[in-house]
């Protein structure tokens, strides 16, 4: 998000999903479509039937990359290289649309200066990419008419990520696609309601609406509404940086609404440890997780299915979600949770519905203030901006060029490639990327529980490996193994897929016993702090005694699902 | 035949819970469970169309027990190496609130961190989370799993 607000105003996807299937080019970074969001994936194969050209750029042999008329192979860690040669070939081969560039952006001079070295040649030494196809890549991307680019978590998870989408979005701005349908660049968000989280101001830097919490006059806004003498006028500490704060004693209380730290995020070892460390945790939530463990105060809430509420699409579409049944047992809305800590904190807080919530919310939020129940209602999904009554909402973005930056124009950004902070070594020969799979998503704690689901894929999970890796260490498919880093060692089950790449394997991060995180390492993006969850130095041992790994997996299985169900009686 | 149990069922519209593309769909309840999910035509981004887990992922509202147990109640423990206590949503609430209160006035609101969820709590959960943040811990530290 911090990528694209930086360059273009705004963090959100540009255009709309439907809008996928009508362009006459989509370029795809780093985004596995079939895996991640199957219906999106259908708009890429509808686009591709009505002759749009397709690009993909990733490691491994996605769907996507199967049915491209170009794939680029791309080592793991070599993003940043391969963007700024991107840049470079359509300046210097005058693929760029240069009224464009000098009407409606902005650093050019500076952004040449940083891309000129990144010759396709000097590219590929990093990437692997050969120097002809990049430049292909390039002469299709920018001579379709009407491109749209699509990424993903291979982009945003490495250490390097802020910059990567700061320079994916140069190269639509280069080419004049902005400010009309089917062009842009898509963020396609991982998880529901992500676009929404970031929407309401989850955020510590902005209020609801992306108002700035610097910005006394949005302050005294939201001091006025929410009847407060202060708000705190400092931006906030990010989630990752709890970790570190914990160690030197600056962070005592957590409080976790919906999300399992010690299975989601990297390095579980130190989230364990800074739980422990935590003078007070409170996890509101819908299942026992791994995270609940470590909780003083476990508050149960609805889930999806139980209540109802207003969810965020990827692409800025707001739509009502509904109750379908009762909740069971004596649980509550997380709204209604919240409420009375806040009462019990000494500020009255009372709402009867979700809707007296919005209607509260969009009043305090002009890009939103137009949105109403009642309209979402009549229209099924608005996309914001929504500014007026009239206003029906905002398929794509930046119309007539204007964008949401301070000066109205795109800002070109460039930065050096810097390789991944672990690097492969004899030891830990090689890399570890975390993926996602169709069946299951996230935590796994709705996912597990869906009987169909769950049929589909068990622990351990799998570790995908290239062929000629499995044949080195004497892997079989299906056959159990161990795999180490520097931080931790989990079993896991061989997957030997020549769709993977040599020299790196894959894992999904939902596993307990296979629990990638175990292994993965805490560098941050600088901006964003999002960990590397893309790349970390891994070791493979095999084990001989496959029906002695077996039992054990049974074993371990049973042991934490038992820890799990223990607290709930 | 068939009759009646066309007459029980009701059909509920909306959003998947899982990834980002905002599928809409009925959930198909009869007696007060959900029995499957049909697509719904006019869903702006999905128009009908469903993957598996639009498909099948509801079924966790059943409390299967598959995997781990729905929380049905509040849970508390006064001390880490202690078993959890099912208690009131009084002592739990009372309990949460009066020590993220001694927390707050010992080591300032900036000692307590909060999250949001990008999962299925919706907007209007995380508005009133951040809202609770800001105005009633008084802290920024408020943020979620998916931010980049």
């Amino acid at each position: 998000m911090a990528g694209l607000a930086a360059t273009l105003g705004n963090g959100a996807m540009s255009n709309s999903i439907p809008e996928i299937e009508d362009t006459k080019c989509l370029f795809v970074f780093g985004y596995n479509a079939a895996d991640s969001h199957p219906i999106v994936a259908r708009r890429i194969v509808r686009a591709r039937e009505k002759g749009a050209k397709l690009i993909v750029v990733d490691p491994r042999m996605t769907e996507s990359a199967r049915i491209a008329d170009l794939w680029l192979p791309l080592k793991n860690g070599s993003n940043m290289a391969l963007v700024n040669a991107f840049a470079n070939v359509l300046i210097e081969e005058g693929l760029c649309n240069k009224d464009y560039v000098a009407n409606y952006t902005e650093g050019f001079d500076e952004y040449y200066k940083m891309v000129q070295k990144y010759t396709p040649e000097y590219a590929e030494k990093i990437s692997g990419v050969p120097a002809k196809l990049i430049r292909e890549a390039m002469r299709m991307y920018a001579t379709a008419g009407d491109a749209f680019i699509l990424y993903g978590m291979g982009v945003t998870q490495f250490g390097q990520a802020v910059d990567v989408v700061k320079g994916l979005s140069g190269l639509a701005l280069l080419t004049g696609n902005y400010g009309r349908p089917a062009v842009g660049i898509g963020p396609v968000r991982g998880q529901n309601n992500v676009q929404g989280t970031c929407d309401m101001g989850t955020l510590p830097n902005v209020f609801p609406g992306y108002q700035k919490v610097t910005d006394p006059a949005v302050r005294a806004k939201f001091e006025k509404a929410w009847n407060v003498p202060q708000l705190p006028d400092q931006v906030g500490r990010m989630l990752t940086d709890v970790v570190h704060l914990t160690r030197e004693g600056k962070m005592k209380a957590f409080y976790i609404m919906g999300e399992d730290p010690v299975q989601t995020d990297a390095d579980a070892a130190s989230v364990r440890e800074a739980l422990k460390a935590m003078e007070l945790v409170i996890v509101q939530d819908i299942f026992m997780n791994k995270t609940a463990l470590h909780a003083d105060v476990i508050l149960p809430a609805t889930a999806w299915g139980e209540h109802e509420g207003v969810y965020s699409a990827a692409d800025r579409g707001f739509a009502r979600f509904r109750k379908a049944v009762e909740p069971k047992g004596d649980i509550k809305t997380d709204w209604e949770i919240l409420s009375m800590m806040a009462t019990a904190m000494g500020y009255p807080m009372k709402y009867k519905n979700t809707e007296e919530i919005w209607t509260e919310m969009i009043g305090l939020c002009p890009l939103y203030s137009g949105a109403t129940y009642e309209k979402l209602e009549r229209l099924g999904s608005v996309q914001w901006p929504c500014t007026t009554a009239e206003s029906t909402g905002t398929p794509y973005l930046y119309a007539g060029n204007k964008f949401d930056t301070p000066s109205g124009k795109g800002l070109l950004f460039a930065a050096e490639w810097r390789p991944p902070m672990e690097q492969i070594c004899k030891d830990y020969p090689l890399v570890l990327s975390t993926v996602r799979e169709v069946g299951h998503y996230s935590c796994r704690t709705m996912t597990g529980n869906c009987a169909a689901l769950q049929t589909l894929a068990d622990e351990p999970g799998y570790l995908q490996i290239h062929s000629s890796d499995a044949a080195r260490y004497g892997i079989e498919d299906e056959e159990l193994l161990w795999i180490a880093s520097r931080r931790g060692r989990v079993l896991t089950r061989a997957q030997v897929t020549d769709r993977a790449n040599a020299g790196t394997v894959y894992m999904t991060y939902q596993w307990w016993i296979g629990a990638c995180n175990e292994l993965t390492a805490e560098n941050l993006d600088p901006i964003s702090k999002t960990p590397e969850y893309k790349y970390c130095a891994v070791k493979l041992e095999p084990i001989k005694d496959q029906v002695w790994a077996e039992r054990y997996l049974e074993e371990e299985y049973s042991k934490l699902r038992h820890e799990l169900s223990q607290p709930v009686r | 035949m068939g009759k009646g149990i066309i007459a029980m069922a009701e059909k509920v519209l909306t959003v998947c819970p899982y990834c980002g593309a905002g599928c809409q769909f009925y959930l198909v309840v009869e007696n007060g469970s959900i029995v499957r999910a049909e697509g719904y035509a006019q869903g702006r981004t999905n128009q009908g169309e469903l993957c598996l887990k639009g498909h099948y992922g509801w079924d966790f509202l059943n409390d299967t027990k598959r995997l781990t147990p729905r929380l049905k109640r509040p849970l508390l423990r006064r001390s880490r190496d202690a078993e959890f206590q099912e208690v009131s949503w009084y002592e739990a609430i009372n309990f949460a609130a009066t020590r993220l209160q001694e927390i707050k006035h010992k080591y300032g609101a900036d000692s307590i961190m909060l999250t949001g969820s990008a999962r299925g709590p919706g907007n209007e959960a995380n508005y009133v989370m951040q809202k609770f943040a800001r105005a009633v811990v008084g802290t920024n530290n408020v943020d979620h799993c998916a931010r980049v």
